[in-house]
């Protein structure tokens, strides 16, 4: 049994190696490199056309924009798998009891939902924006590693799956219950539970992929940046977008291997018998200041270009440029320093060392100075402005508003004394989500109606994204406000249960997560059929930034594309199609 | 012999190795952790095959067996240590080692038979 099994897999895995040569060896030529030596052969009559077509050119595609819109897809994906999670929970809460799913399952989702947001929605999505931007903003002619640019993708569908394998039908793995921040002795699989089972180290291998894939990124955004920008991108004037992405990018760069590093050695505890997070060995608070050393960073990882978008886009409703744009980049800076000294504040009530203690409140209570420069630039921008109150723009109010309530309930979170009764209680979930849903999320939409016009060559339906933004304004500030009062009453974080004298702000905050997937399946029916037949955008402008001087790199691009594309309209079939109806309706 | 141009040299913003650079990792990772033999072997062939094919068309490299090579140094070197070390990861360092020396196998019979054009 055991050897035929083996034997089953070793020839499972020849096939596989072997099918992957003979594909490779006929998409690759081995012996075509041939730029120095070959004489005749080296004039290639072929050419340099740019992709091959069809699936392959999205399996092989190394073009920033192509891996874009891949990390988009794989970002939306996760988007929906995380969002179903969270519906059926909250599906659950409507009523105390464990009613419609079993406390352990409730568990799992709960896992799995702020996983896969933040490391499968989250990181992914803002890597999209990057990607396809950042070289058409600094005017470069691709990444400065495209290869590893794919390989960074690539390394997520596996991830993904690996993360979330103990909800596929495979044997007797189930799915993690640690919930994302992973604590030991649990995570290690210590005790009684059923978290010794490979699901959890399938989800941390899943994770570390991730990691990865991050950093990967973070090294060739760094790398892009301040090697491929164009001659009159100088430091004195890189957009706004790219500076947050550069900042996150070294956050990522510093944060990322250490929760890689941390991922093994609890992989290492699982598996082979290594106490770096046993009581007898590190200890468990060990893993806490690993993980939070990784993790606080993390949250800024995820605000930061976020906070970029919103300071690139809302100018461009507002008909002025960015209020204080050096004082922005500053406070950029600022955070992205500063939020390495404030891990601890997510551990005020371990029973760590009070003097330590009040220093991470000190710096925690500091980094909100930046974040309010952020707020108070943003308004000031608004401030007599001609406000154009288009999708992309509601979306980047909204942001400010949510992320002024996030930020003022974080700086409460800051404080110990509040800090040691609001901890693990439905507060902190709320605080976190105005961040995360209310504000970085916001920021993400913003910026995907503003591009989508560069994205798809089409319009979105300007109703529908009224609709959308309006009903996920309410949908958040109905869950998640609901949720900070829960948090004040006494409710814990983390009960697929209650006490029956929560049951009507659990059901508000319930009603709100239907609200915000009503807008959601709005926003999804819109961008899909909109890219499908949506009205074609006929100029470079369709924001008309020209008028009021705020057009920028990206659409002068997608002018000449547009531009080439008409002239070019005789060569190419597909674009045939395309001009003519350009000039049909000239 | 290169009247037929390979993807990657036909088409200037495409290569086929990256994507299973990605997928060689995991496969790699699992084996090993898991300790299953044949997917421990088939993840480093993967992954370190797909890295020698990736230097070599980005020319960071002259041949791509030279590059296998000394993976297969590496995977040898590795697998060595865990069989024989106080780290006694006896079978997983037998996984390792059978790659390096697969891979070893592959380079040479590699640059025996399938001869880069531009090595000078
Ligand atoms: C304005 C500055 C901020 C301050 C002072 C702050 C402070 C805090 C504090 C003290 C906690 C720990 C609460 C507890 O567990 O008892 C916390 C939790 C959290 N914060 Fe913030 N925060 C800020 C901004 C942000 C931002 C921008 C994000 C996200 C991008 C964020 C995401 C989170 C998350 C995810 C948690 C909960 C982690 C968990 O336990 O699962 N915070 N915050
Ligand atoms: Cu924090």
């Amino acid at each position: 049994m055991q050897i035929t099994g083996q034997l089953a897999l070793t020839v499972l895995m020849g096939i596989f190696l072997v099918g992957v040569a003979a594909w490779l060896a006929r998409v690759e030529n081995w012996r075509s490199y041939t730029p120095l030596a070959s004489g005749g052969g080296g004039a290639h009559g072929t050419g340099h056309a740019e992709k091959p077509s069809g699936v392959i050119r999205w399996l092989t595609t190394v073009d920033h924009k192509d891996i874009g819109i891949l990390y988009g897809f794989f970002g939306i994906i996760s988007f929906v798998v995380g969002g179903l999670m969270v519906l059926g929970m909250r599906i659950e809460l409507f009523d105390p009891g464990a009613t419609l799913i079993s406390e352990s399952f409730y568990n799992s989702l709960l896992t799995n939902h702020g996983i896969t947001m933040l490391f499968l929605f989250g990181t992914p999505i803002i890597a999209a924006f990057s990607n396809y931007f950042v070289p058409l903003l600094i005017d470069a002619d691709d990444m400065a590693f495209p290869r590893i640019n794919a390989i960074a993708f690539w390394l997520l569908p596996p991830g993904a799956l690996l993360i979330w394998a103990g909800f596929l039908p495979l044997g007797d793995i189930v799915p993690a219950q640690t919930a994302w921040t992973l604590y030991t002795p649990l995570a290690a699989g210590v005790g009684n539970g059923n978290q010794a089972n490979a699901g959890v180290d399938l989800l941390i291998l899943g994770l570390h992929l991730t990691g990865v894939s991050a950093t990967m990124g973070a090294i060739n955004f760094i790398a892009t940046i301040i090697t491929e920008r164009a001659e009159e991108v100088t430091w004195a004037n890189l957009d706004i977008f790219s500076w947050t992405i550069l900042t996150q990018s070294g956050l990522i760069l510093f944060a990322f291997p250490l929760l890689g590093s941390a991922l093994v050695m609890l992989l290492l505890d699982r598996n082979l018998g290594t106490t770096f997070f046993a009581v007898e060995g590190g200890g468990p608070m060990l893993w806490q200041h690993l993980f939070w050393f990784f993790g606080h960073p993390e949250v800024y990882i995820l605000v930061l270009p976020p906070m970029g978008l919103v300071s690139y886009i809302l100018p461009r409703f507002s008909g002025r440029r960015l209020f204080g744009f050096k004082f922005v980049v500053y406070s950029t800076l600022a955070i992205g320093v500063l939020s390495f000294g404030v891990w601890a504040h997510h551990m005020f009530t371990t029973g760590m060392d009070p003097r330590l203690r009040a220093s991470f409140m000190a710096v925690s209570l500091a980094i909100a100075i930046p974040s309010a420069v952020k707020t108070f630039n943003w308004i000031t921008t608004m401030w007599n402005g001609k406000l154009e109150l288009t999708t992309p723009m509601l979306f980047c109010i909204g942001f400010v508003a949510n992320f002024i309530v996030g930020g003022v309930t974080g700086v409460f979170n800051a404080s110990i004394p509040v800090d040691l009764i609001l901890h693990d209680t439905y507060y902190v979930v709320g605080h976190f989500h105005y961040v995360i849903m209310g504000a970085i999320a916001f920021a993400l939409f913003a910026g995907m109606y503003y591009w989508f016009p560069i994205y798809t060559g089409r319009m979105y339906q300007r109703r529908l994204g009224k609709w959308h933004f309006w009903l996920t304004m309410i949908g958040t500030n109905l869950t998640f406000f609901s949720m900070l009062i829960l948090g004040y009453a006494g409710m814990p974080r983390r009960y697929a249960t209650y006490l029956p004298q929560f049951s009507t702000l659990h059901q508000l905050t319930s009603v709100g997560a239907l609200i915000l997937a009503a807008g959601t399946i709005i926003w999804a029916y819109n961008f899909a059929t909109s890219w499908i037949e949506g009205p074609k955008v006929q100029d470079g402008d369709p924001w008309n930034l020209e008028e009021t001087g705020m057009h920028t790199a990206e659409w002068e691009w997608f002018d000449r594309k547009i531009e080439t594309a008409v002239t070019d309209g005789g060569e190419e079939e597909s674009v045939v199609a395309d001009g003519g109806g350009e000039r049909d309706d000239a | 012999m290169n009247e037929q141009p390979g993807l990657s040299d036909q088409y200037r913003m495409a290569s086929p190795w990256p994507m299973f650079v990605a997928l060689g990792i995991p496969i790699a990772e699992l084996g090993v952790l898991f300790d299953v033999f044949p997917v421990a072997v088939a993840g480093l062939l993967l992954f370190c095959g797909s890295v020698a094919g990736l230097l070599r068309e980005s020319e960071y490299v002259s041949s791509p067996w030279l590059a296998m090579g000394v993976f297969a140094v590496v995977l040898v070197g590795i697998g060595v240590a865990f069989v024989f070390t106080d780290v006694k990861l006896v079978t997983r360092g037998y996984a390792v080692a059978t790659a390096g020396v697969v891979l070893a196998v592959g380079a040479v019979g590699g640059s025996l038979f399938l001869p880069d054009d531009a090595v000078v």
